[in-house]
């Protein structure tokens, strides 16, 4: 059984080598909730740009599925190194590895090939990590390393590109880079200031603290930092459509009361039976609709985090959290607050009350109004494949 | 004239009204008679509840006092607001 109050939040923030519009590291993720397993692979391509990004691409896409499947280690490392193209400059088939595969409450396995030695921190702490080294027959010259740890809730674990550890090489006072020493010393100081700090604010700020050991701010190699984080999580509730029963309207509005997280009631109809049952007035400020952008302002009520407007702008950041790359058209303000929020939980809860507002069908409207469950299945399949985030779902 | 004296115009922000306009109803406090401006307290809200009720026109409704405006703009708008102010009315 998945342990609800364990999220493992995995993030990766990369910055590509100056000049080149694809990072020639790549990593992935997967859940695989029925198992009560995380996976994470990061692996860096020899070189920069295409090529480096082709032959870190495989050898994620080729890693995860050995490890998803649970095959040999060494085998699997095998295979990467035998399928990997030969560059021709250097005359060698090479990408770098790290393979996370994390059993909540069991034995997590690491596997790495020559990135930097992952970190084990444990209230700010640098666990002793014990490798078993392997050594393949067919690639004497390559060690592949295996570490069996015991990840407990609040443990964090970080990998990076030697972008980051070779960050600031020959500088004066940096002679060898920032190594793995002056990386740790800046994430242990970071969690210190903010303990609960996320793995996503974590892995940004240690890729621009590295780029910032570079002479001239420069990326002078493609710099990836990964963290995954066992944590509570961060909850959010968010509450869209009218009860199907308006008998039902006094129950649904008391899940705004004592919610241990984020709150927000998206939909006009919404936000009034929840200020009618709640007793707690609801208001809009007229001014800010012209400073909204494309949607309805958001409006304010007590204890709840974000009032908005429904379908449109639930569709609007649906879109919007869909798109890559990223759309170029301004964000409103509404879908800049929610999409904030969506991005900092963990956990988000949908209730979806199901009564249809006819008017919205009206074929005479000047767009299309797409029905609440269906943009709430849109935004629950696009936060959970992308954002990696736990989505709940329930119709009220 | 004390707040609740105020004749209360509330626009409603939401979706149909909103597609079909009523942002443009946030230009109502600018073009507003100077004589009138004292005289009405504008907010946005919610949801009137109104579109799906036969009863009425089309959006954008606004509600001034307890009359509901239909197909809302501001000349119209204004133009209610005149009435009930002649007719000696406020919100109460």
């Amino acid at each position: 059984m998945p342990d609800n109050d364990v999220f493992v939040e995995m993030e990766c923030c990369q910055l590509c080598h100056d000049g080149e519009d694809v990072c020639g590291d790549d990593y992935r993720f997967e859940r695989l909730e029925n198992e009560n397993r995380h996976l994470a692979v990061l692996s860096d391509g020899l070189g920069s740009g295409i090529k480096a990004n082709l032959l870190a691409c495989m050898t994620t896409t080729m890693a995860l599925e050995f490890i998803r499947s649970n095959m040999d280690v060494l085998l699997s490392a095998e295979i990467i190194m035998d399928t990997l193209p030969v560059c021709e400059v250097r005359r060698i088939s090479y990408a770098t590895f790290s393979i996370f595969d994390l059993q909540i409450g069991g034995k997590s396995r690491i596997i790495e090939m020559d990135n930097p030695p992952f970190i084990h921190l444990r209230n700010g702490n640098d666990l002793k990590v014990n490798r078993q080294s392997m050594v393949s027959e067919r690639w004497p010259d390559r060690r592949v390393r295996l570490a069996e740890i015991y990840a407990i809730a609040g443990d964090r674990l970080i990998a990076f590109s030697d972008g980051v550890t070779q960050a600031g090489l020959g500088q004066p006072g940096n002679k060898f880079g920032w190594r793995r020493e002056g990386a740790l010393a800046f994430i242990q100081k970071a969690i210190e200031k903010d303990p609960a700090i996320s793995a996503r604010d974590l892995s940004q700020m240690v890729v621009m603290a590295a780029r910032g050991q570079n002479k001239d701010n420069r990326c002078i190699d493609d710099i990836s930092c990964m963290v995954i984080y066992l944590r509570k999580p961060r909850r959010m509730r968010l509450l869209t459509g009218p009860p199907f029963r308006a008998d039902s309207d006094a129950a649904y509005a008391d899940l705004v009361r004592n919610f241990d997280g984020k709150i927000v009631l998206s939909g006009g109809t919404t936000a009034n039976i929840v200020s009618r049952e709640l007793g707690r007035p609801l208001e809009v400020d007229m001014k800010l609709v012209m400073k909204a952008g494309s949607l309805p302002p958001p409006a304010k009520m007590k204890g709840v985090d974000l009032v908005t407007e429904g379908i449109l702008t639930l569709t609007d950041v649906a879109q919007r959290l869909e798109a890559d790359p990223p759309l170029t058209t301004p964000v409103p303000l509404v879908s800049k607050e929610l999409i904030a929020l969506f991005r900092a939980s963990d956990e988000i809860e949908f209730v979806v009350g199901t009564k249809v507002n006819e008017a919205h069908q009206d074929p005479s409207l000047p767009v299309d109004l797409e029905i609440r469950r269906n943009i709430v299945r849109r935004l629950k399949h696009i936060l959970e494949t992308k954002y990696r985030k736990r989505v709940l779902l329930r119709y009220f | 004239m004390s707040e609740t004296n105020k004749i209360k115009v509330e626009i409603c922000l939401g979706t149909t009204c909103y597609v079909l306009g009523s942002f443009r109803l946030s230009a109502l406090e600018e073009q507003l008679p100077p004589e009138l401006k004292s005289k009405v307290d504008i907010v946005g809200c919610a949801c009137l509840n109104v579109c799906h009720d036969r009863n009425y026109g089309n959006a954008p409704f606004v509600r001034i006092g307890e009359r509901i405006v239909d197909n809302a703009t501001v000349e119209k708008v204004i133009g209610v607001i005149q009435e009930i102010v002649s007719a000696g009315g406020t919100n109460e």
